[in-house]
């Protein structure tokens, strides 16, 4: 379900679990993520956060947006904090401390969190099979700290770490791929998603809650400071990133691939590209061969997504 | 059937005290006791209830004894409003033998469907009372697409027909549903999964209200984005409708 529909969107949850006034940049995808993802897991639910620029803008002291139960971890921690949590509550609810019920139990951290400091935890708990769900927010760099590169950063972007000179222009490495290495770990659900398809990003949330054992979703925030676009343009930029096939949406359950957002004609990588101040560097034939390599990504998940 | 309420956090709505389990709430005169339950973390099961849409009481999973007074009476939360001094319980031995029922005969109408399969285990019930029905389209009738096309939306579209066994949801007189926008709401809002919206080309095809709707491309980059249904649709029922321009383009080219 990714219609343009105006209507479809009404059957979202109306309570929201994300308190308004926290100090997000002007049109940030990641609060925009969090408050969808946040409406979907409801109120029986814990969340650890990584530090990052969700803990930063929710969290500052005496005041919080947070409307469930909420710790903040270190940068490393939070999926073995999670896990820690899932078990607690199985050792509560077994000597009778607490009613048997559902109570999800979510890790949250950036890209930097998931994919360079906090994969050794990540990783073992998935390994481990904690019944929990690990959530995301890749704004493809450390933008809290003021816009460092991390390994989710796309080949060829700017940022203050990977400058554009005579030496080296932007990043020098492609993005780290962490939806299949959670793949990798053989857990049942993983998926990528972003808040500017809002219905499917719910589904996703809600499959992953339901899921028995480790799942990992791979939500994609645009953020306006970071990547040096209007704050009007979020929404716009992460169905470009989708249309484009820089970022397809799709789901693995039990092994299985789906395409969730089918793209029948992939647009062309500039409409993406030519907004963004991190990629204005880039000429007409670096543009060319990172359009190849996304294309060739894509044709080879459409191979896996149609292959069983 | 008791309105969608939703201005809980309106000052001027007056409180009232009720009884939840032997505990007791602060509710806002007009919610229902389920979703007084629910904002405060008491699970029910339910199907055919929605937040944003008015209750029906038509799945009968969410039962609950309500005593006032003197009286104790079984009945559906979600069509029950909250009042001053109730007195609730929502997991006695009646009500689980109740809701067992209730599953055991809404199982043989969906026996496919995930939701209903994973509700029905967590109320422990394996074997439906009935064997599966000879014409099964996975429909449990809980009309929360009729409503949301009503009230959600305002397109009026599709129906309940028939009365008893014969009950269904159809377009009007089993023909193609021309008030149908095509807008997917009812597929978003079933709870079984029985609607299918699929898009073919230019078409988009709703077979369960036989409806085939075409597609309107976007002028730039030719990939059909809106259906011309829901764009007359808008320009008639909005207030302030945007101008004819504002649909030759779809949103990733506006």
């Amino acid at each position: 379900m990714h219609s343009t529909s105006v209507y479809a969107v009404k059957t979202l949850p109306r309570k929201e679990y994300f308190a308004s006034g926290h100090r997000a940049c002007p049109g940030c995808g990641e609060a925009l993520a969090v408050r969808l993802v946040q409406k979907v897991l409801g109120r029986n639910v814990v969340v650890a956060a990584a530090t990052g620029c969700m803990e930063i803008v929710s969290s500052p002291f005496p005041q919080t947006s947070w409307e469930v139960p909420w710790i903040h971890v270190a940068f490393e921690n939070a999926a073995a904090v999670a896990g820690g949590v899932e078990k607690g509550l199985e050792v509560l609810k077994r000597k009778g401390k607490i009613k048997e019920q559902k109570i999800s139990v979510v890790a949250m951290a950036g890209d930097g969190g998931t994919a360079d400091i906090g994969l050794q935890a990540l990783s073992g708990a998935m390994e481990r099979g904690h019944d929990m769900l690990f959530v995301c927010y890749d704004n493809e760099a450390y933008m809290n700290t003021g816009v460092q590169r991390s390994s989710s950063t796309p080949f060829g972007a700017l940022t203050t770490t990977s400058p554009v000179g005579t030496q080296q222009k932007g990043q020098l490495t492609h993005k780290k791929n962490m939806a299949e290495i959670a793949v990798a770990h053989g857990i049942p659900y993983v998926a990528t998603a972003c808040p500017s398809y809002p219905l499917d990003l719910a589904a996703k949330v809600q499959k992953g809650m339901d899921a028995d054992g480790p799942a990992y979703i791979h939500i994609l925030s645009v953020c306006p400071s970071g990547w040096g676009i209007s704050g009007d343009a979020t929404i716009k930029l992460g169905r470009l990133a989708v249309q484009s096939g820089a970022f397809p949406l799709y789901e693995v359950e039990n092994g299985k691939y789906k395409i969730t957002v089918d793209v029948e004609e992939l647009l062309p990588l500039e409409y993406y590209f030519k907004p963004q101040r991190r990629f204005r560097h880039l000429s007409k034939e670096m543009t060319g061969q990172i359009e190849e390599n996304v294309r060739q990504k894509w044709q080879e998940l459409k191979k896996r997504s149609e292959g069983d | 059937m008791l309105p969608a309420n939703n201005n809980i956090k309106d000052m001027r709505v007056k409180m009232i005290t009720l009884w939840i389990n032997d505990k007791q709430y602060q509710a806002a005169e007009g919610q229902s006791v389920l979703q007084v339950a629910l904002d405060n973390g008491i699970e029910i099961p339910h199907l055919c209830y929605h937040e944003s849409l008015s209750s029906q009481g038509s799945c009968r999973l969410c039962l609950v004894e309500v005593t006032k007074g003197s009286k104790t009476i079984m009945t559906t939360s979600c069509t029950y409003p909250a009042m001053e001094g109730i007195k609730v319980q929502t997991d006695t031995l009646e009500i689980k033998k109740a809701r067992r029922l209730v599953m055991e005969l809404l199982l043989p109408l969906a026996p496919d469907a995930p939701k209903i399969k994973a509700l029905a285990s967590e109320l422990g019930v394996t074997e439906p009372r009935l064997g599966p029905e000879p014409e099964n389209d996975n429909c449990i009738k809980c009309g929360l697409c009729v409503r949301a096309c009503d009230e959600l939306v305002g397109a009026h579209a599709i129906t309940f027909a028939g009365r008893g066994v014969a009950r269904t949801v159809e377009p009007p007189y089993d023909e193609e549903a021309e008030n149908c926008i095509g807008c997917g709401t009812c597929v978003q809002v079933c709870p079984t999964e029985c609607i299918v919206m699929e898009d073919q080309g230019m078409e988009r095809r709703i077979d369960k209200w036989k409806r085939t709707l075409k597609l309107k491309a976007c002028k730039n980059c030719g990939r059909p984005f809106i259906t011309f249904a829901e764009i007359d649709f808008m320009q008639t029922k909005a207030k302030n409708p945007p101008p004819e321009e504002w649909f030759d383009y779809c949103p990733d080219c506006r």
